[in-house]
């Protein structure tokens, strides 16, 4: 009670020397409370907005095959309204010859079950899609440079655009390779686009008659159809990629916020540091009038408590507005409408780290303090250099930063990842610890300069006392998690927009009818500029069991569970295919005969726990079949080949029906003829040129990549923050110098000389330190998170190096001109 | 370089250039309660090699004069002229110069840089100078003041004698025309001040400085060859 009466009347004189700590709190706790309250309103509008983005309360998607007549039968007699649907990518060909590939989507007169279709001209759906009418979204009108009643040509019907789709009810704004397209179903029978083993899926949406409840509704469907291997979805998981895409995100966004907190907390020391330093009297004058070390850590913890208390309580309260602010500024990037409010859970998390990171870092400098003795008030009365905090502070500090740890790893969904990002935020701070004592040393050693402003530059920063160590860590975190992102975003523009083009083909070509196949191989081999042709048989198979386990209860690895949703592809091949690696076993004799055998993947054999011999169970077209793992393979996605996850031996799946699937190389200059070779001979054959794919997929890389950049750059304003914290708890001895400087005959030129030399040796080191840490941990990220490699971009770590140079310079210029400025006779004057 | 004529410099001692010559000075400063005068056209000729003792009340302006003497406080009215230069109307750093060539100062606080040892403390000025021999200067200047076995220490780690002794090396060693000293045993105790003085006045012999010492000990002023009474910003004897 005495303390908490004693901190009430200390902090009458209000939070002056805490401005920076209260900012460095204040900012930290708002990344993390805003990025948590951005995340929870999209997770909200997603599930708010479930039953629209799904487009009725049921979906049942029967991948390749068409609705069953007795499912359709079945959803009826419990007075379902149903629409049905079909979605595939095809090439919409313009008058002028031009094409657009698009993400088509065919639909029933039902269509949409839930909300409204928008088009402009405004029209009803009916008179949208009738008689042969197709809708697409701006963006193709423009590329093809259509109109409102113009021919287009889709596979081998001639369709009539009707008008642009402005809103599409049932579209999660995901990132879609191509632009939509929308037409009726009987538009797409007359394309001769649905041919069998044609990449494509069926589905049938299904709206339930009020008061009928969606889980009961599936239960009953999987009772009713046992084993039916179609993919049933509730709005609850309406965008089940887009809820994942909003988690990682999320995840990532909070961990670099994570990180301008952490910034904050070596604000918070240096600010408590430099507070109890300009206190040290009273202490000293406490001691002397009676009170134990206890009372004066409990008296300054209450005070340094309270203050963070406030400054985490303004990190909420403007972590709270921040989504508004960034929903009306940014609103059209978000994926889903959010659902605005304010958020408990995130808030009490950022609150809790707020707390947290205040206490741990707030403890050592305090408990030092609060061991000054009695006699300092009567010599200098300030708190001895090598005052220890006892061990009862330092034991409280560990269980404070493992409470740190702690929370991180319950606030992150991947546990490894956060436990790992701990330990890198452990050991940059450590790095960047030994940066300053190293650069500290090498000051010391370095041969004298010539000059003598470098002496001085050099003499400031191995001087008791320097700032330099301090510095270096203030701004380290902020430029290595900068670095970090950019070596990260630079890794991936690399793979996909400069590596993979070149590996990659020019085209994919697919649905190519087995008749079809020799005109198309005919066609290309006439066609110039073409210099390599490869296809192979695919079909169309779902994973239904893996040794008799249902493919939705496969223990697999999270980086594995795509490969159990939806349809893959499979092939077969009598000889393996060039370029094979395999991991484990035999490939089959080229004229085997027998039980179809099966060439697994080995990434994912490994993530499903599947062995040479095991069974994986597939539906194709309708029928289940028994593949035994005859082998493990080598499969690299990046080479943008023609790969699959399983190859099949052949007998039984060659007399299904299926298609082919081609990828072409062509020079650049002939990719459109290609195109439009391939599209007039073959009117239901798509060609999908690669680089357009990939440039849609580095366009929304490039908009993450902004996020994360806002997110770390504010962790770069903590580090400023610290920096400009500790550059002002020194300034009154660098103006003293400079006036005493001054008095002993140096020119402002020499004094700024040698305080530049000073902050372009911290702002060097800074740089080349974040510029490792931050390209480790960039490393880390592309080899373990993404699994991806790693390519060594130097020309974004020069760019760290300018920043921290720029900085540091600046912040030292400031300083200097600010102390330049000063009158010396106030200061020289007898004391 | 603004070199005064001899002929107008003279005036105390007319048979020498003088070192220190003031005119008229004034200055007057701001303050809430309006502006005040602090000196009130003080004229002051000090002659090369001769010592002066400046006395008088506090409030009176010593130290004020001191410091328009050194170039660290600008004139209201007046004119200095310090070892041949005229400091009206020059920048800072000119004024920095014309302390680094010819001034020396030591002041009641020490003044000295924590953070730099005795002999940097020393060496700096003359570093900045371009000297080439300052460290080497530096050390002759402490072992004279009997510093010898504290060349590394730091102003922290010296006592208030012994940084009053550093400043006395700091403000000799670099062998300037003219010492201000500003109170130099104010916060010293009798004997560690009497010690200061002696060494002051000893080393300012040597060197064939001129010095002006501010000092409320009528004493100590007595040590002078001149004592020079400043009462409410005048000369008043």
């Amino acid at each position: 009670m005495l303390a908490l009466s004693l901190a009430r009347r200390e902090l009458r004189t209000g939070v002056r020397g805490f401005r920076i700590v209260l900012a460095c709190l204040a900012l930290g706790v708002a990344a993390i409370a805003a990025v948590g309250s951005l995340r929870e309103s999209l997770t909200q509008g997603l599930a708010a907005e479930g039953r629209r983005l799904l487009g009725g309360d049921l979906e049942i998607d029967t991948g390749g095959l068409a609705v069953p007549a007795d499912l359709r039968a079945w959803l009826q007699a419990r007075g379902a309204r149903l629409s049905d649907l079909t979605q595939m990518r095809a090439l919409l060909v313009a008058p002028s010859g031009e094409r657009q590939l698009v993400e088509l989507k065919a639909v029933d007169g039902a269509w949409p079950l839930v909300g409204t279709a928008g088009f402009t001209p405004t029209m009803d759906v009916g008179a949208a899609l009738a008689d042969g009418g197709v809708v697409a979204e701006p963006v193709v009108l423009d590329r093809l440079r259509l109109r409102p009643g113009d021919t287009i040509r889709l596979g081998t019907a001639s369709l009539t655009l009707r008008a642009a789709l402005t809103a599409e009810p049932d579209n999660v704004a995901s990132p879609l390779l191509a632009p939509r397209a929308v037409i009726g179903l009987d538009s797409l029978a007359r394309a001769g686009l649905d041919v069998p083993g044609a990449i494509l899926r069926h589905a049938v949406r299904v709206e339930l008659p009020a008061g009928a409840s969606a889980v009961a509704t599936m239960a009953a469907l999987d009772a009713a159809f046992p084993g039916h291997g179609w993919r049933v979805r509730g709005p609850d998981a309406a965008a089940p990629g887009l809820n994942r895409v909003i988690a990682q995100t999320g995840q990532f966004m909070t961990l670099v916020g994570l990180t301008a907190l952490l910034v904050g907390g070596i604000g918070v020391a240096n600010g408590v540091r430099a507070w109890l330093a300009a206190r040290a009297r009273t202490l000293a004058t406490l001691r002397c009038l009676g009170a134990s070390t206890r009372l004066l850590l409990a008296m300054c913890l209450a005070q340094v408590m309270a203050l963070a208390a406030l400054g985490t309580a303004i990190g909420l309260a403007v972590g709270a507005a921040l989504p508004w602010a960034m929903v009306r500024l940014f609103g059209d990037l978000l994926p889903v409408p959010p659902r605005m409010g304010v958020f408990a859970g995130p808030l009490l998390l950022a609150g809790g780290f707020g707390l947290l990171t205040a206490a741990c870092f707030a403890l050592p400098p305090l408990g030092r303090a609060a061991r000054i003795p009695g006699a300092a008030l009567f010599r200098d009365a300030t708190i001895p250099a090598d005052a220890q905090a006892g061990w009862g502070v330092l034991a409280a500090t560990m269980v404070l930063a493992l409470g740190l740890v702690g929370l991180t790893v319950l606030a992150t969904p991947d546990r490894w990842l956060a436990l790992w990002f701990c330990l890198g935020a452990i050991g940059a701070l450590a790095v960047f610890r030994a940066g300053g004592w190293g650069l500290v040393r090498l000051a010391r050693i370095w041969p004298r300069p010539a000059r003598p402003w470098a002496r001085l530059g050099l003499g400031n920063l191995h001087r008791p006392g320097a700032p330099a160590p301090l510095m270096l860590v203030s701004v380290g975190l902020g430029l290595s998690t900068l670095a970090g992102v950019a070596m990260i975003q630079g890794n991936l523009r690399e793979q996909i927009v400069t590596q993979m083009p070149a590996r990659a083909p020019s085209f994919f070509f697919i649905d190519i009818q087995g008749a079809q196949l020799p005109d198309f191989l005919a066609l290309l081999a006439r066609t110039q500029g073409v210099s390599e042709v490869k296809h192979v048989p695919n079909l169309r198979a779902r994973i239904v069991a893996v040794n008799g386990v249902p493919a939705e209860l496969v223990a697999a690895t999270p980086e594995t569970q795509w490969a159990l949703r939806g349809d893959r592809g499979l092939t077969y091949a009598g000889a393996a295919p060039e370029g094979t690696r395999l991991t484990a076993g035999a490939w089959w004799a080229a004229d085997y005969r027998g039980p179809p055998l099966v060439s697994f993947d080995g990434q994912l054999a490994e993530g499903w726990g599947v062995k040479l011999g095991d069974i994986i169970r597939v539906n194709v077209l309708g029928r289940d079949i028994d593949l035994k793992v005859a082998n493990l393979r080598l499969v690299s996605w990046r080479s943008l080949g023609i790969n699959f996850t399983m190859i099949a031996s052949p007998g039984l799946l060659e007399q299904a029906p299926h298609t082919h699937i081609a990828t072409v190389r062509a020079d650049s200059a002939s990719q459109g003829a290609v195109l439009r070779a391939v599209g007039d001979a073959l009117p239901n054959v798509t060609g999908i040129r690669v680089e357009d794919a990939l440039r849609a997929v580095a366009e929304v890389l490039d908009q993450l990549a902004v996020a994360l950049t806002a997110t770390g750059g504010i962790t770069l304003i903590a580090g400023i923050l610290v920096l400009a914290g500790a550059v002002a708890a020194g300034q009154a001895r660098r103006v003293r110098e400079a006036v005493l400087l001054k008095t002993l005959g140096a020119s402002r030129a020499q004094i700024r000389a040698a305080w530049l030399t000073e902050f372009g040796a911290l702002g060097l080191m800074a740089g080349v330190l974040a510029a490792l840490v931050g390209t480790a941990a960039a490393w880390g990220v592309v080899r373990f998170v993404m699994h991806a490699e790693f390519t060594f971009l130097p020309g974004r770590l020069v760019l760290t190096l300018l920043a921290a140079l720029a900085l540091m310079l600046l912040s030292g210029y400031l300083g200097t001109a600010a102390a330049l400025r000063a009158k010396a006779a106030p200061l020289l004057r007898n004391e | 370089m603004d070199v005064v004529p001899a002929s107008q410099a003279s005036r105390a001692a007319p048979s020498q250039q003088a070192a220190v010559s003031a005119r008229h000075l004034r200055l007057t400063l701001p303050s809430t309660a309006g502006p005040v005068n602090i000196l009130r056209g003080v004229d002051l000729e000090v002659a090369a090699g001769e010592t002066v003792g400046i006395v008088g009340p506090s409030g009176s302006g010593k130290t004020s004069l001191l410091m328009l003497l050194a170039g660290l406080e600008r004139a209201s009215g007046g004119s200095v002229v310090v070892a041949g230069h005229d400091l009206a109307g020059k920048d800072e750093d000119a004024l920095a110069r014309i302390r680094r060539d010819h001034i020396g100062i030591v002041f009641q606080a020490f003044h000295l840089i924590p953070t730099m040892t005795a002999l940097e403390n020393v060496a700096i000025g003359m570093e900045l100078a371009g000297v080439a021999d300052a460290m080497a200067r530096a050390e002759a200047g402490l072992r004279a003041v009997g510093l010898g076995h504290r060349l590394t220490h730091l102003p922290g780690q010296l006592s208030g004698g012994e940084q009053q002794r550093v400043a006395l090396a700091r403000a000799l060693a670099p062998r300037p025309a003219v010492i201000l000293a500003d109170e130099p045993t104010g916060n010293l105790d009798q004997a560690t001040g009497a010690m200061v003085i002696d060494l002051l006045f000893a080393l300012t012999r040597e060197a064939g400085a001129t010095l002006l010492l501010v000092t409320h000990d009528p004493a100590l002023a007595a040590r002078c060859g001149r004592v020079v009474h400043l009462a409410d910003g005048q000369v008043a004897a």
